[in-house]
């Protein structure tokens, strides 16, 4: 090969890496991981923390919330959303709403708890992972056009 | 002097006296209202914690949460609950029309030491004292609450025994004594000893008994003691009655837990799913040591705050956990 056409097939190369880059980024992602699911999330209060402090969801999730009050009574008010639990210990307090905006959302205690209630803080993630998984995928061709790029 | 400074006198001094007049009555109506302190039971509950009333007068109180949420309300009275918010003081007026000594309770739950969260009123004055309802049942029935309960001898049923479909069995029932001072599993083998029952199988028999237990209570006692269950026992016995209330774990091994004081002897909380347990111990004993309490098992003596309805209500509850009392089987 002369070198012209060696250099136009590197650059070819190249310009082939960088489109299967794009296409990680930018193609939709597929339906399958976006089927809205019913999940039940359990989450006990105590003075003064959430167990768990954070939970995930997808968006279109139908989420049931139940807030357990493992000592006094303890609020959930779910910000963005505006959603406000009261639970009791031995009463389960139970609230379902549809995962419908995306994003990540505090929710706090709404019921004086004691000195460091305002702290009693959790988060909610509602969105597929995908940031994740297409990071994964650029790390990974990253990799791949590395080794393609020695390799010549 | 003019004229019209002697006016000006006057009215100035006719101004003064009327408002220091009413400064005077707000002041005196103020006097008497006794300003209650909750706190959680481990920072020292209700402050003060003893009251005195007078039959007729009423007795005004001006209640304050420190910490988190409590309520307040007076033993066997069916004066609806106060909710009590932290920062957010209530007023209330109470009136007694019998002397005696009364009881006040938080009724939100505020951690393990919740029901110990109590007080008394003494109510003096003329009239009767409200009239206790004789010896409770266990009494009068001369039962030990605290005798060892010998294994049930009668077979235990699969699952929950159907009342609706006992009903439908005409099963012969002997005399029985006192229908609330016998175990289930006693009425079960006086079922069996008859000799008309011989065609039912011992399921039908336990069938035939959840019947007669639902006989003794109304739909409108098991909704009230639903409701007094979750509100007051679920924490420790569990929403569903297996003994796996939130604070079960903490009564179950008091010495790892720091919401107890060392020195605290407590126990798992009973499960009343627990066929074994439930079935060989009658209604009068349960009545019996849910007033009296557990005597420093962490059972806690609700005599004092529930009227004999709502006790027996509650009892009446604790067998759905058992037997189940739906209309169609
Ligand atoms: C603070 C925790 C706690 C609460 C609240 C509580 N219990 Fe208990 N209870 C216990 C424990 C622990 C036991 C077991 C010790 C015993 O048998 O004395 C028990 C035992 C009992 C028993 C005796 C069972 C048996 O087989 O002897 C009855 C009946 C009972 N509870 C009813 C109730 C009812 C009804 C309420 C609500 C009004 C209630 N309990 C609230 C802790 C609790
Ligand atoms: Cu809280
Ligand atoms: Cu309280």
């Amino acid at each position: 090969m002369t070198p012209a056409a060696l250099s136009r097939s590197r650059a070819l190369g190249w310009a082939a890496w960088l489109a299967a880059a794009i296409l990680i980024l930018a193609l939709p992602w597929p339906a399958f991981a976006r089927t809205p699911a019913d999940r039940v999330i359990r989450v006990e209060g105590r003075r003064f923390e959430y167990a768990p402090g954070t939970v995930a969801v997808n968006m279109g999730d139908r989420v049931t919330l139940e807030l357990v009050a493992t000592d006094v009574v303890h609020g959930l008010h779910l910000d963005g959303y505006n959603l406000t639990l009261t639970a009791e210990p031995g009463q389960t307090a139970r609230l379902t709403f549809v995962a419908d905006r995306p994003g990540t959302f505090r929710f706090r205690c709404s019921t004086t708890c004691g000195p460091l209630h305002p702290f009693m803080i959790g988060q909610l993630t509602v969105g597929t992972n995908d940031f994740f998984w297409r990071a994964a995928g650029l790390i990974g061709l990253a990799a791949l056009a590395a080794v393609w790029g020695l390799r010549r | 002097m003019t004229r019209e400074t002697l006016a000006r006198l006057i009215l100035g001094g006719l101004l003064a006296g009327a408002l220091g007049l009413s400064l005077a009555a707000y002041g005196l109506a103020r006097r008497d209202v006794i300003e209650i302190h909750g706190r959680m039971a481990e920072a020292g509950g209700w402050t003060p914690a003893a009251l005195d009333a007078t039959v007729g007068q009423p007795l005004r109180l001006r209640l304050v949460a420190d910490d988190v949420v409590h309520g307040f309300a007076v033993g066997q009275m069916d004066w609806p609950a106060i909710n009590l918010l932290p920062g957010r003081p209530v007023e209330t007026m109470l009136t007694f029309d019998r002397p005696g000594r009364y009881t006040f309770y938080c009724t939100r739950w505020c951690g393990l030491g919740h029901w110990r969260m109590r007080g008394v009123i003494e109510v003096a004055g003329p009239g009767a004292a409200a009239a206790p309802a004789g010896p409770p049942l266990y009494v009068q029935l001369g039962l030990d609450l605290d005798a060892p309960r010998p294994a049930s001898a009668a077979p235990l049923p699969e699952g929950r025994p159907s009342a609706s479909r006992g009903a439908a069995l005409a099963v012969e029932v002997p005399e029985l004594g006192e229908p609330r001072g016998e175990s289930p599993a006693a009425v079960w083998q006086a079922l069996r000893a008859q000799a008309a029952n011989e065609s039912f199988d011992d399921a039908e028999l336990w069938e035939a008994v959840a019947w007669l237990w639902r006989s003794q209570t109304t739909p409108a006692a098991l909704a009230e003691g639903e409701r007094l269950y979750a509100a007051n026992c679920a924490a420790c016995h569990g929403e569903a009655g297996a003994g796996d209330g939130v604070f079960a774990p903490e009564l179950a091994h008091p010495a790892e837990h720091t919401q107890m004081g060392a020195g605290h002897q407590t126990q798992a909380p009973t499960a009343f799913t627990d066929p074994a347990g439930m079935l060989g111990v009658s209604p009068a004993v349960l009545h019996g040591k849910l007033i009296r309490g557990g005597m420093g098992t962490g059972m806690p003596a609700w005599g004092p705050v529930f009227t004999d309805a709502q006790a027996w209500a509650l009892i009446d509850y604790l067998w759905t956990f058992q037997f189940d009392y739906a209309a169609s089987p």
